[in-house]
């Protein structure tokens, strides 16, 4: 054993780097070597000064058995296993040839204009790739499709009976207004005329004639209102008078006259005004309605030929609208499907128009509203919705129509709101309008201090009511126009939802009911909905609305550049610039990575010799030399580890100095020492093929040991 | 020599191929690794280390399956279509229109096939709602008083039937005011929510032709009950009319059509085409191809689309039949069957209707892109109307051939197939119950029919805008009545009300065409490039290192192996020829030494410079048991440092 190990110390190089073919080319790096890298000339250099004296025993385990993980002994070994190994073009002929300098110089010159293309290129990819593309797709589909609910509202507020009494002050100072200012004389108004001073005062925000400018004269008020007057519609009105009510803060410092050019809009902005307030006083829970309300408002239903029954349709109240009923909601049972399209196939309602308990002031439409929307959402009356002449069959034809944005990065919208922050005080899905009426409400809150009537409430917050809000119409108004010009936010907070579903409507309208058919149909009307025939055709409606089509579009997003077609393309330029692959990457970092490894060892091997060796005999360095190569493998075997670390460190006694044992141990074919030979070939490994070209036979041992020694 | 070295020599002589660069498959692999290009391979080999060995064997495995992973995600992505939206400005081609009245015949005209109808729809309209006799109602039945005296047809048939919510299946037939039982299942259970007084529901019985199975149809609505009940019986007798009398009992296009104008320039009737719809009579369709010319408009706007006034007679309306007043256009392709019920847009009296238009046109790729026909050859349902193939006229189709199959006749709103009738229960005493169950398994899509038929793959899609404004004004209404009276005056016989004429606007908004095209999004060339990107970026593969793949692993390795398997073979041969030969039983031992196989294979690829001797001098020489050892040591003690060598790195 020891013979052997003395026999290789020898060479300076150690042999078994395989692809050497030429001596020559060894020569020429002893004696000058090649400029690869600074690094490895270093390295090179300390290779020389270290390795020089020491014995390169490291070769013993190697020819016994492969070790788990085996290190390359010098940075030249290492640079010339790498050289070549390598499968990176190009930067193998830079680092690795050393036949001239022009040769080198030219392969840098390549070697970086293809590595600047082939980034140029990976940035152009890398670019389109984070901007993140879409691409549209439009596809057209055919199932049987839900149909959406439909809501159908009175036109009509039904008037409480809690609140009669206000309604009714509030009507009669309305007249009174009237014939104040337009000298209106209503047939009411005649009968309580007397009390017309008294009555004035009794409600706040009275209805004024103004000046436009407004009188200099005027007090405090006056003028602190000249700076803050609405101008809604420019100069329309009638010579210089605009119509408008007065609105103040809290301690009347800032006021301002919300006005209108058309005494129409101020008289029914200002009843309304006074309403929403009458309307919040109103207690919670909404007075039972009488049950015949579905059938005083709707005289037939059916749907797809057949008839509606109660669990169809639900029925809420609207403060505007009146009596709603949304049919095929999503509290129905089973929903409503299409399989056909065509007017015979869709919901077809038969409607009350008449307009007997209409508060005069408030609505000033006659019919139906109608509004299609989808199950999960809110009906927002204000929002979409298509009124109903009376007396004209109305047939409102859909389209369905689906958008499927993609969400993350590739554009900005919101799965299911969750992840905007604006609660959603609606009691149903997200969509943008949901939203914006909650941010809305919740701006609303937080500056006037209550909750606007026509928006739901969060909980403990009453709505408002100027008896005890009493400047919220102030706060309100200046609410609004921060919102409409987007100064709360409400539109940037409120982002659209990925997906969306609309139904395009088109009608077409008839009359109805024709004068032929008239008159049973209006019998059979007043005998079975007690409808009042002296109407005519004015008191009923009629509405089909049905699907076009069974053909919905999808329009839906899909990301241009997938990450399949970026590596692709990566991919592409990577061989067409560079001919490399991903592993040759995992091939650079393994070079890395060993010389790493290699410089911690040198030093540590630096550290021994000077801190060991010295005190000790040739022997001893000797064993010390043959360490690294062995406590190598020991990081992963850690059987090896407690040889190698014992012996130095704990008992460097000579019962213990002889490692080569210990080394044998470790594979599986435990020789008995002696020629290597023999030990190989007790142990078959690897077939006796050998090429030549990596392997060099051993006849060229003594050959490169003479080169060696010549150094 | 060796019977074995003999064998392998033959194999060697007979064999035309040289075979597999390496006797074994383990050394294949070797020489496959070292030489190949594909990277990763190489390092395997010539890696020291185990570790090192094993994790650049899982780098070069996971190269391998990234590669076959992104590969088959870009074949499954193949199909994949890119959409191109093109908006081009342009002469377009006018749709074809067609108008057709909501009431299909004139009453007077059909007024002696329905009589007894009638008569029998106001008798049930007195005994269950108790109606008045009318002064008009009352001139109407001594109209039909010829009639009086016979039998109800109709409702001793099919009777309309009060049914009371109290007393289940007690219900009161209004003509002969006797309760009878009612057997079956109550179909539509209409709730009473729509009543506010009676408790009792009006409807109709069906039965089967044992009348063992009936269903009985309620409705929540008198108006409904009677109008639905109206359309039955009218069916039946419109079925057994022949087309030409019907036609001549329906409006002609010189009625219709007071006046027409097109892109500026005046038309007449004869610009219009008949199309005879079942349940709306006359249709006239105006630029349906007649003769091979599509017109266009040169300009959008109103002025320049069609203008009609339409004459529409309320006082010829069917009472029961249709209960609004109107007409209704339908906006289609030349080759398209405008289907009136469903896309039809009702256009009122005394209004005038703008009907803005916004073209579109959709073009799919038909397989293996989309599920979409081409012409609808491919849909095994045959289409039975005289038009292209639509997803609409497929359904249609579909139902009315069902109908045929399963009642044995056709259903009157939709056209004949051949060889078929129109129901009537003269002929067909029970067809009412079939087609009411057949349409029932129909929308709950029991018949198939949704599965089966595909949508067109490519369409043009008129998008309209309507707007109405009350015409004729009330100053203008002074001259425009008496204008138009006199020019229908050849027709029409009395002055015409404003409530008699629709106006009729349909125009391009603008001239600007919407194309919406689908197109591959991957060609064949892409899907290559991409294969060799990622073949390039994981392990700088290309298709040569694939066919070399091919080769080392398919067909050399099969060879290695199909030659052991020769050589084993006839190795059994050499020892059952064995009793005969003595030397037999040394011939396994040799063989089995793997050493031997190599020696023989070695000097065919290798230079045998080492190897002749070893081959001359050692061989034959020695006996058999001996021969392994001393081959092992002397001849070949250069070879297995070699192996030394090789497990160094």
């Amino acid at each position: 054993m020891k013979g052997d190990k003395l026999e290789e110390q020898d060479p300076k190089a150690p042999q078994p780097t395989p692809g050497l073919r030429k001596g020559d080319k060894l020569k020429e790096q002893d004696s000058s070597p090649p400029q690869p890298t600074p690094r490895p000339r270093k390295g090179d250099k300390h290779e020389e000064q270290r390795l020089g004296p020491e014995p390169a025993a490291p070769q013993q385990p190697t020819a016994e058995e492969e070790a788990l993980i085996e290190f390359h002994r010098s940075y030249r070994e290492l640079f010339e296993f790498f050289c070549n190994n390598t499968t990176i073009h190009g930067a193998i002929r830079l680092v690795c040839s050393q036949h001239n300098r022009m040769k080198t110089a030219f392969w840098a010159v390549l070697w970086l204009c293809t590595f600047c293309v082939m980034y140029w290129q990976f940035g152009l990819l890398f670019g389109e790739y984070f901007s993140y593309p879409v691409s549209l797709n439009i596809n057209l589909n055919s199932d049987k499709l839900v149909f959406p609910a439909v809501t159908i509202c009175t036109l009509n507020p039904y008037r409480y009976a809690e609140i009669k009494e206000e309604l009714e002050e509030l009507d009669r100072i309305a007249e009174q207004t009237l014939y104040d200012l337009y000298k209106y004389n209503s047939t009411a108004l005649e009968a309580r005329s007397r009390g017309r001073r008294d009555l004035r005062g009794t409600l706040p925000h009275p209805l004024r004639r103004l000046r436009v400018p407004p009188p200099p004269d005027g007090a405090r008020r006056a003028r602190g209102a000249a700076s803050g007057v609405q101008d809604h519609n420019p100069q329309v009105d009638r010579k210089d008078w605009k119509i408008g009510f007065q609105l103040c803060n809290q301690n009347k410092s800032d006021c301002f006259y919300q006005t209108y050019s058309s005494g129409v809009d101020a008289v029914r902005e200002w009843y309304h005004f006074h309403y929403i307030n009458i309307l919040s006083r109103l207690p919670e829970t909404l007075p039972s309605l009488e049950e015949d309300t579905l059938g005083n408002f709707i005289f037939a239903c059916r749907f797809n030929q057949v008839s509606c029954n109660q669990a169809n349709y639900s029925h809420f109240h609207h403060p505007m609208y009146g009596n709603c009923y949304t049919f095929n909601g999503k509290n129905n049972s089973n929903l409503w499907m299409s399989s056909m399209p065509g007017i015979n196939n869709g919901l077809s309602l038969m409607l009350r128009t008449e307009q007997n308990d209409f508060i005069p002031l408030l609505s000033t439409v006659t019919g139906a509203r109608v509004m299609v929307h989808g199950q999960d959402e809110p009906a927002f009356m204000d929002d979409g919705g298509f009124n109903l002449r009376p007396g004209v069959e109305t047939s409102i034809s859909m389209r369905k129509e689906t958008l499927d944005r993609l969400g993350g990065d590739y554009g900005d919208c919101t799965k299911n709101g969750s992840d905007v922050p604006v609660k959603n005080l609606f009691p149903s899905k997200y969509t943008q309008q949901v939203c914006i009426h909650s941010c809305f409400q919740e701006s609303m809150i937080k500056v006037c201090g209550c909750a606007y009537i026509f928006y739901p409430r969060p909980q403990n917050v009453e709505y408002c009511d100027y008896k005890k809000h009493s400047s919220w119409g102030y706060c309100y108004y200046k609410l609004q126009a921060d919102f409409s010009s987007d100064h709360l936010g409400c539109f940037t907070k409120c982002r659209k939802p990925c997906s969306v579903t609309s139904y395009q409507l088109s009608a077409g309208y008839s009359r109805w009911p024709s004068v032929t058919s008239q008159e049973w149909v209006f019998q059979m009307l007043s005998r079975q909905n007690n409808y009042t025939i002296n109407n005519k055709r004015n008191g009923v409606a009629k509405v089909n609305i049905f699907f076009k089509e069974l053909n919905y579009k999808t329009n839906s997003e899909s990301p241009s550049v997938t990450m399949v077609t970026l590596l692709s393309n990566l991919g592409s330029q990577w061989s067409l610039w560079f001919g490399s692959s991903v592993l040759s990457v995992v091939e650079m970092a393994e070079l890395i990575f060993d010389l790493l490894v290699i410089t911690f060892l040198m030093l540590l091997r630096r550290f021994r010799s000077r801190y060991w060796s010295p005190g000790r005999g040739g022997r001893g360095a000797q064993e010390v030399a043959s360490t690294p190569a062995s406590s190598l493998p020991s990081h992963f075997c850690p059987h090896p580890t407690s040889l190698s670390l014992s012996q130095p460190g704990l008992a460097p006694s000579p019962a213990l100095t002889a490692p080569p044992p210990a080394y044998a141990t470790l594979g599986p074919c435990p020789s008995p020492g002696g020629i290597t030979g023999a030990s190989s070939s007790a142990c078959p490994l690897g077939g006796a093929l050998r090429e030549e070209r990596f392997l060099p036979p051993r006849q060229m041992l003594p050959w490169w040991e003479g080169l060696a020694l010549e150094d | 020599m060796a019977p074995g070295e003999k064998i392998k020599a033959k194999i060697k002589k007979n064999l035309p191929v040289t075979g597999p660069q390496a006797p074994t498959i383990k050394e294949l692999m070797r020489w496959y690794c070292l030489n190949t290009n594909t990277h990763g391979c190489r390092r395997i080999v010539v890696s020291r280390g185990r570790l090192r060995r094993l994790l650049w064997i899982g780098f070069t495995l996971t190269a391998v399956a990234l590669i076959l992973w992104q590969c088959a995600l870009l074949v499954f992505s193949f199909y994949t279509v890119s959409v191109s939206i093109k908006v081009r400005f342009q002469k377009l081609d006018f749709p074809a229109v067609t108008i057709c009245n909501i009431n299909p015949y004139k009453y007077s005209a059909v007024r002696h096939l329905l009589a007894d109808l009638e008569q029998e729809t106001r008798e049930a309209l007195k005994s269950l709602y108790g109606f008045p006799e009318s002064r008009k109602r009352r001139e109407a039945e001594s109209w039909s008083s010829d009639l009086e005296g016979a039998q109800p047809r109709f409702s001793h048939r099919i009777p309309l039937l009060l049914f009371d919510q109290d007393e289940k299946g007690k219900v009161r037939d209004f003509f002969t005011g006797r309760k009878r039982k009612v057997s079956g299942s109550i179909i539509h259970k209409a709730s009473n929510v729509m009543h506010i007084e009676s408790k009792q529901v009006v409807g109709f019985q069906l039965c089967s032709n044992d009348t063992s199975d009936c269903a009985t149809y309620t409705f929540s609505s008198g108006i409904n009950a009677i109008q639905e009940w109206y359309k039955l019986h009218y069916m039946n007798i419109m079925a057994q009319v022949p087309l030409e009398k019907k036609i001549n009992m329906s409006y002609s296009a010189e009625e219709l059509l007071v006046t027409c104008f097109f892109d500026g320039v005046s038309c007449d009737a004869r610009n219009f085409t008949l199309f005879h719809h079942p349940m709306h009579g006359n249709c006239y369709t105006f630029n349906n191809k007649e003769n091979e010319t599509i017109l266009s408009t040169s300009m959008g706007g109103s002025e320049y689309g069609l203008q009609v006034i339409l004459y529409i007679n309320e006082e010829e309306y069917n009472p029961f039949l249709v209960s609004s007043t109107g007409a209704k256009v339908i906006i289609h392709r030349q080759d398209e069957y405008p289907f009136v019920e469903d896309v039809g847009t009702e256009i009122e009296t005394a209004m005038v209707t703008s009907i803005g238009m916004h073209l579109t046109e959709s073009f799919k790729l038909s397989e293996p892109y989309s599920q979409c026909t081409e012409d609808g050859s491919d849909v095994p349902i045959r289409n039975i109307y005289n038009a292209a193939y639509s997803l609409q006229i497929c359904l249609h189709s579909c139902f009315q051939t069902k109908m045929v199959e399963k009642c044995g006749c056709a259903q009157y709103s939709q056209p004949l197939p051949p060889e078929a009738n129109y129901c009537n229960y003269q002929q067909h005493p029970n067809w009412m119950y079939c087609y009411y169950q057949l349409h029932r398994a129909f929308v709950q899509e029991e018949l198939g029919c949704q599965s089966v038929c595909k949508e067109a793959c490519s369409f043009k899609e008129w998008t309209l805008t309507t707007s109405l404004a009350q015409w004729p004004s009330m100053v203008s209404e002074k001259w425009l009545l008496p204008v138009l009276t006199w020019d229908q005056g050849r027709q029409i016989n009395k002055k015409l009300n404003k409530t008699d004429l629709a106006k009729l606007l349909i125009f391009y908004k603008d001239l600007n065409q919407r194309s919406i095209m689908e197109s591959p999004a991957n060609s064949i060339e892409m899907l290559l490039s991409n294969f060799g990107g990622q073949l390039g970026l994981w392990m700088s593969c290309s298709v040569v290192c694939v066919i070399e793949i091919i080769e080392v692993f398919f067909i050399d390795f099969f060879s290695i192996i199909a030659r052991r398997q020769w050589q084993k073979a006839k190795e059994w041969w050499a020892r059952k020829q064995a009793p005969r030969c003595p030397e037999a039983p040394r011939s396994p031992q040799g063989q089995d030494n793997p050493a031997l196989d190599i020696d023989d294979d070695l000097p065919t690829f290798n230079s045998a410079l080492h190897l002749p001797p070893a081959l001359g001098t050692q061989v034959p020489g020695t006996p058999p048991p001996k021969y392994n050892t001393l081959r092992l040591e002397r001849a070949f003690s250069n070879q297995l440092t070699d192996t030394q060598m090789l497990d160094e790195l």
